[in-house]
């Protein structure tokens, strides 16, 4: 066996061990707890409010702004991460160079909520 | 078990596997998204390759240009989803096919 | 520890301000852009359209005192961005085509959409990109510069929100965009693993096309050929392009049919000249067939084509078959003389066809049709735009003495001196092409002279200041490109493109 899947042998282990807890517990748990169905129990929510449609339906086109602006915030993390593991390397030079591509950043960002995109409408 | 070690090798083929996989689905699907879903499906494919040839061949370069790919892909992301869904709710349901007022 | 960290290979790079200059006024003013469209009042939105010319104009002030200063070469960041002649020459192209886009926008957009802040700020994005182009000597900053200028084009294509056409367009060329550029990366990530680097210079020494790995060699060239094709509209690559340009707002498409088309040429002569020169046995057959397909493709098609715009935009896919035969020659004649003609013919076809699309912008403010049928009697009412139609339609076709001449004399130029059974047989076909082509634009020539004005109406044409300038600096500049081939700042312009400082 080579090093490389003796190394996953472990996660493979963790994996076992943990389907056989699981399974145990609640095997433990259905032989010993009393078992008296009504149709409220039986419900998907006990909080008692049947779902309605199915799960597939169309979200509201507001949320898409925000996913879109999500995205683009959430990539740009890319460049500063790895500036930022070596902030003392780069010194001013570095600090420059980051704050202008904060800047601009920071621009989109102002342009977004004056336009109203930041509004739930 | 079956003793064999992963090597580059594999991670190369799997990244073509996947590139052909998106290529052929751009072929093939007609739902404007789900084309696009198979372009990110390649750009993926590249970044995994790239990973795999800085990996192999010790050099940073190769990394570097993933983290481009991803943003820019991202960007497109966004650019492209405005488009289509400018276009899915003029049309709801078109296909590629169904954009067709432009020809000859 | 934290000294040994401090202490480390990482030095500040060399930032030469003078040569990044240009990308400089250009960046500082998108963000001014920005804001001044956030804080302006809706009344005077018109402004916009001002700054973002004196923006292009700023950023050519610094590439002329570059150009003047000194002829030496500018390198940055080991070699991955360099300031030479030919990157020069070519972000002057790309600014002054800007600024006629612009001059040819400012009326169009104020009629037609209320976003004027933003049309301006992709535009002066995309045109950025281009500028990044001509200095990129990297893969990696050679695609980021693609998808600079590409991402911003998507969506001015679209720009025309409630036009099912414009989104059309926009759709097509988004979605046949992005598959070209994740085609152009996978052969980038190939090229990429046969060199160990992503500098063209070093790729350029690795790729021979013959040794190890010669497969997986090919395959990386044709993959990254492929994606340019794509944004040149190549044919079989060229689908998209009669759509989109037929779709997208007209300034916009004179944009993507000059200046983003010449982004890509930049790029594919970037990697024939830097990054493929040894594998010549690869590229340049695959670039023959690509050429002589695409001329004679993109004609016969244009022949048969109502719509003025599709018969124009056709004829740009022809011409980038021009602009291809000098680079299927380029390792096998001289490489500075395919050069040289690559960048002649950018400069020549830019003032050209941006001329043609200013005049078809001029025209339709009329007749509001875009039938080649509608152009008659343009002589009898309109008899400058008639004239200077002329002038751009014989300057494409390749008559002396206009611009378009001198540009196809440079390609033929470069394919005879190649000397080789292949050459001959590529300049055969664009000689008999180039007389084909002359056939729809003498068509559309009758008409404009000949016919009588379709429905009777003879009323003139009140064309726009800002299109009047745009005609007159894309007239001026075909005709002396024409007329004064020899004079003597051209010479030098032309001496400078052929050379890649390295």
């Amino acid at each position: 066996m080579s090093q490389f899947l003796r190394e996953y042998l472990t996660v493979f282990w963790f994996a076992v061990l943990a389907l056989l807890l699981a399974g145990l517990l609640l095997g433990i748990s259905a032989l010993v707890r009393p078992n008296k169905p009504t149709a409220q129990k039986l419900l998907a929510y006990e909080s008692g409010v049947d779902p309605i449609g199915d799960g597939w339906s169309q979200s509201q086109v507001r949320y898409y702004f925000f996913a879109l602006l999500f995205v683009i915030f959430d990539v740009e993390a890319v460049f500063i991460f790895p500036w930022a593991t070596q902030l003392e390397r780069y010194g001013t030079f570095g600090l420059v160079e980051m704050g202008i591509f904060v800047f601009v950043l920071l621009l989109g960002l102002v342009y977004a909520w004056r336009k109203g995109a930041l509004r739930w409408v | 078990m079956i003793a064999v070690a992963v090597t580059s090798t594999w991670y190369l083929v799997l990244a073509a596997v996947l590139f052909g996989i998106g290529l052929a689905g751009v072929m093939i699907r007609r739902n404007p998204l789900i084309m696009f879903m198979c372009i990110e499906l390649m750009l993926n494919a590249v970044n995994l390759s790239f990973v795999t040839l800085a990996n192999h061949l010790g050099d940073i370069g190769g990394q570097t240009t993933v983290l481009f790919v991803m943003v820019v892909a991202a960007a497109e992301v966004v650019v492209g989803l405005g488009i289509i869904v400018a276009i899915l709710r003029r049309r709801p349901g078109a296909t590629a096919d169904d954009l067709s007022e432009l020809k000859g | 520890m934290i000294s040994a960290l401090v202490a480390s290979d990482f030095a500040t790079p060399h930032v030469d301000y003078h040569a990044l200059a240009p990308e400089i006024v250009l960046g500082v003013g998108i963000c001014l852009l920005i804001v001044l469209d956030l804080f302006l009042a809706e009344s005077r939105k018109w402004l916009v359209s001002t700054v973002a010319g004196l923006i292009l104009l700023g950023a050519v002030l610094p590439v002329v005192t570059l150009g003047v200063i000194g002829s030496d070469v500018r390198s940055m960041f080991d070699g991955r961005y360099v300031i030479d002649n030919f990157s020069l020459v070519l972000k002057a192209l790309f600014l002054l085509s800007g600024y006629v886009v612009v001059l040819m926008s400012s009326r169009d957009t104020e009629e037609r959409t209320p976003y004027q802040g933003e049309y301006y700020t992709l535009l002066l994005t995309s045109i950025m990109g281009m500028v990044m182009m001509a200095s990129a000597r990297d893969l990696v900053s050679v695609f980021v510069a693609l998808e600079f200028l590409s991402i911003p084009a998507y969506m001015l294509a679209a720009w025309r929100k409630r036009d099912s056409k414009s989104n059309e367009a926009g759709m097509k060329y988004f979605l046949l965009g992005v598959f070209a550029s994740a085609v152009m990366l996978y052969g980038m990530s190939l090229l990429y693993g046969v060199t160990g680097s992503t500098r063209l210079v070093d790729i350029g020494q690795a790729v021979t096309g013959t040794d190890h790995l010669v497969g997986v060699q090919v395959l990386g060239i044709v993959f990254v050929i492929v994606g340019f094709a794509f944004k040149v509209s190549a044919v079989p690559f060229h689908t998209w392009a009669p759509d989109v340009y037929q779709g997208a707002p007209t300034p916009i498409t004179a944009f993507l049919s000059v200046a983003s088309k010449a982004a890509g040429f930049v790029a594919l002569s970037l990697l024939v000249f830097l990054a493929f020169p040894a594998a010549k046995s690869v590229y340049e057959p695959f670039l023959w067939v690509l050429a002589a397909v695409t001329i004679t493709v993109g004609n016969l098609l244009a022949l048969k084509q109502k719509n003025i715009v599709r018969m124009l935009a056709y004829s740009s896919v022809s011409q980038g078959g021009f602009i291809l035969m000098p680079l299927a020659v380029a390792g096998t004649g001289d490489a500075r003389t395919s050069l040289r003609a690559v960048v002649v013919y950018l400069i020549i076809y830019a003032a050209t066809n941006l001329g043609a699309f200013a005049v078809v912008m001029a025209v339709s403010r009329k007749t509001h049709s875009g039938e080649i049928a509608s152009y008659g009697g343009l002589f009898n009412y309109a008899p400058g735009l008639a004239a200077v139609m002329t002038l751009f339609l014989a300057s494409l076709a390749g008559i002396p003495p206009f611009g378009g001449w001198y540009a196809k004399f440079g390609a033929f130029k470069a394919v005879l001196e190649a000397r080789t059974g292949a050459a001959y047989t590529l300049a055969v076909i664009a000689a008999v092409n180039t007389v084909v082509s002359a056939a729809y634009y003498i068509t559309l020539m009758r008409e404009m002279w000949m016919k009588p004005a379709p429905d009777g109406d003879e009323s003139p044409v009140r064309v726009p200041r800002n299109l009047v300038a745009a005609l007159v600096i894309t007239g001026v500049a075909t005709l002396a490109f024409g007329v004064l081939p020899g004079f003597s700042g051209y010479g030098a312009i032309t001496g400078l493109a052929g050379a890649f400082g390295r």
